[in-house]
């Protein structure tokens, strides 16, 4: 948790000072009759400055480094594995479309996370797939992303 | 009396049939949300929110107030009957709820929290009635200083309250804040943080960021924690099985009278919402009872103050965002989201201008607590069964939700991403102790505190004096400072006394 405390707070600093100093350069800081673009953003960044100050340092005094944050080993591998996944379905909303590409993740996740038989992954996929055509684009007319078969 | 006609004009909209249907789907959808661990009401309310943007705002609102009712009493059932809780109000209900199942009375618990959610949430929405049109009036007052310190007031409390660490809950509300400052200046025009991205120009939409630090961010926190089953008591729930006993009766009864009076007392205060009464009931129901001894070991007090404070805290939460505009929990900063996302300005003006809304949404929730009543005591064994679906199917539905529903917003695909990205900072901040409630409401209220601010100095001619030079906004401000300075001086004190031990120690 510390070391994760110092390196959060390194990298709120460096976004807080260009926060403000972005703000200051691009946009006015008061205008004609009252405070511009540029006021608020400053302030914020100021008091994310001291914030994040206080974080690096109550993470440098700690003398603890060694309690472990991150996940490691089989935790680790499904947390990636599961974002992965996801990220491949959203990269493949547009090209196959919202239905299919539902059921193929789906299909995947539910095989990998829970071992269920294909069978019952490909039924709970496709009965999900097809709800959420239901609901979204007939009922509520949402125009969910189609693949080549329009849908 | 003009109070009576707008609570029947209020009973002819929530009567109609679409409205009732609403009222029972939220209810259902709220007890099941609440009973899924991993999925509390911000998540569910900000999962659901997409499904009402075809409805009229009404029909909307009440779905949402009817699931936020649900979810309080849906995470009693998995704290009773396997000791996880199903949302955080329910935490202290795992101490005594799960004893007194191990013991074999799983159902007076589960019967004793159906009554209190019941009761209180029924003095809730009298209270809620009550109170809401005399603040609503009073608020009409409020100009831009009073406005911003008020905002400011609700974020300094939601950052007190939540997360591990002062430090780390402010960072998160001052983060929730600059992300509130992407896109075109209200006043100026500037495109503020865009980088020349079309899509950041308009800002950042709390849709997405909500589904994703809620949604995602739990589903994640869920993928690295083993699926492991945990083990359920099993219990009879026939009517006579939840019925309390003489002895529980009145052992509960005053606590389920206190818990409602706190609960709803805390759930108004800004950022206070049914977590933090749960904590303070349990306190003061161990400090009133004649057996503290049975404290931790089952004792229907237990269950049951806790269990009424969160009812009642959740009506409360809709009083300040109703009246002010400014949510007292973060599940309400999701429905103020929601409200603006309807077009519906929040605050005093409601109550004069959309007067079905509000009283359409007073009415369906009497409605919604007594459909939760007979849901919660007849139809149990349902919701039980609901929760043997196992996790490793739940939560790949839940991430096809949050895609839906961040897509449906605005029919894009860069919304979809945005919510990824905010799923894994949900995540990040969850393990790391930070606030993603502090966050959302900070995003949520940004605009609207900036523009007040704005305005304030405009119309001032003493600078930031303006603040205090008010009365109503003084006293705001100073509750606001000293939310932020009490901590602080606590934790001064702490570490003073530490050095001190260790010197006395060493």
């Amino acid at each position: 948790m510390r070391s994760a405390d110092r390196i959060a707070g390194a990298a709120l600093l460096a976004l807080a000072v260009a926060f403000s100093a972005g703000a200051l350069r691009q946009w006015a800081y008061w205008g004609e009759n009252g405070p511009g673009p540029a006021f608020l953003p400053f302030w914020l960044g100021l008091v994310m400055a001291i914030l994040a100050v206080m974080l690096l340092v109550s993470g440098l005094r700690s003398p603890d480094s060694s309690e472990a944050w991150l996940p490691s080993g089989e935790s680790l591998r499904r947390l990636v594995l599961v974002l992965a996944i996801t990220v491949a379905f959203v990269a493949l909303l547009g090209v196959l479309g919202m239905t299919i590409a539902t059921v193929l993740f789906l299909v995947v996740l539910i095989r990998y996370l829970d071992h269920q038989r294909w069978l019952v992954a490909l039924a709970v996929a496709l009965a999900v797939a097809a709800l959420n055509y239901v609901v979204f684009t007939r009922w509520l007319g949402v125009p969910l992303p189609t693949g080549p078969f329009g849908f | 009396m003009d109070f009576l006609s707008n609570l029947s004009l209020g009973f002819s909209v929530a009567f109609t049939p679409f409205n009732l249907l609403m009222a029972a789907a939220g209810v259902v959808m709220g007890i099941l949300i609440g009973a899924l661990p991993g999925v509390g009401p911000p998540s569910g309310v900000a999962l659901l929110l997409p499904l009402t943007f075809g409805m009229n705002p009404t029909s909307g609102i009440i779905m949402l107030a009817a699931l936020y009712a649900g979810t309080m009493y849906g995470g009693t059932i998995t704290s009773v009957l396997i000791n996880t809780p199903g949302e955080s109000a329910s935490v202290v209900t795992c101490i005594d709820g799960h004893q007194m199942a191990l013991q074999g009375r799983a159902g007076p618990a589960l019967g004793i929290a159906a009554i209190g959610s019941f009761v209180a949430g029924t003095a809730g929405v009298v209270l809620l009635m009550l109170v809401s049109p005399a603040l609503a009036r009073w608020s009409l007052a409020f100009g831009p200083p009073e406005t911003f310190a008020l905002m400011l007031l609700g974020l300094t409390t939601v950052t007190l309250l939540t997360g591990e660490s002062a430090i780390k809950g402010y960072i998160s509300m001052v983060f929730g804040l600059m992300l509130a400052m992407v896109g075109f200046d209200i006043i100026s025009g500037d495109p503020r943080y865009a980088f020349g991205v079309p899509e950041l120009m308009d800002g950042i939409d709390f849709l997405p960021v909500a589904i994703g630090l809620f949604g995602i961010g739990e589903v994640l926190v869920g993928a690295e924690a083993a699926a492991a089953g945990s083990a359920m008591v099993q219990a009879r729930y026939g009517l006579r099985d939840l019925l309390p006993n003489a002895a529980d009766w009145a052992r509960s009864r005053w606590a389920i009278a206190r818990g409602t009076v706190l609960g709803f007392l805390v759930g108004i205060l800004p950022g206070a919402g049914p977590t933090i009464s749960t904590f303070l009931s349990y306190a003061l129901e161990k400090k009133m009872t004649r057996h503290p001894q049975e404290f931790g070991h089952g004792a229907i007090e237990g269950v049951a103050g806790p269990e009424s404070a969160n009812n009642a805290a959740a009506t409360g939460a809709m009083v300040p965002m109703l009246t002010l505009g400014i949510p007292g929990s973060a599940t309400t900063a999701i429905m103020l989201g929601g409200l603006m996302m309807w077009g519906l300005r929040p605050g005093p003006l409601l109550f004069e201008k959309n007067p079905e809304f509000v009283w359409g949404l007073i009415a369906s929730q009497y409605i919604a607590n007594v459909m939760l009543l007979i849901l919660s005591t007849a139809a149990i064994p349902l919701f039980v069964r609901a929760l043997r679906v196992p996790y490793g199917i739940l939560m790949p539905l839940i991430v096809v939700f949050c895609v839906t529903g961040a897509y449906s917003l605005k029919n894009s695909v860069f919304d979809v991403g945005q919510m990824l990205v905010f799923g894994v900072l949900g995540y990040a901040m969850k393990k790391l102790g930070y606030s993603p409630a502090a966050l959302t409401l900070a995003l949520v209220l940004g605009p609207l505190a900036e523009r007040a601010l704005r305005q304030s100095l405009i119309i001032s001619d003493s600078g930031a004096a303006i603040f205090f030079l008010r009365p109503i906004s003084a006293v705001l401000m100073v509750l606001a400072i000293a939310a932020v300075l009490v901590p602080a001086t606590r934790g001064f004190a702490a570490a003073a006394a530490r050095r001190r031990a260790a010197i006395a120690g060493g």
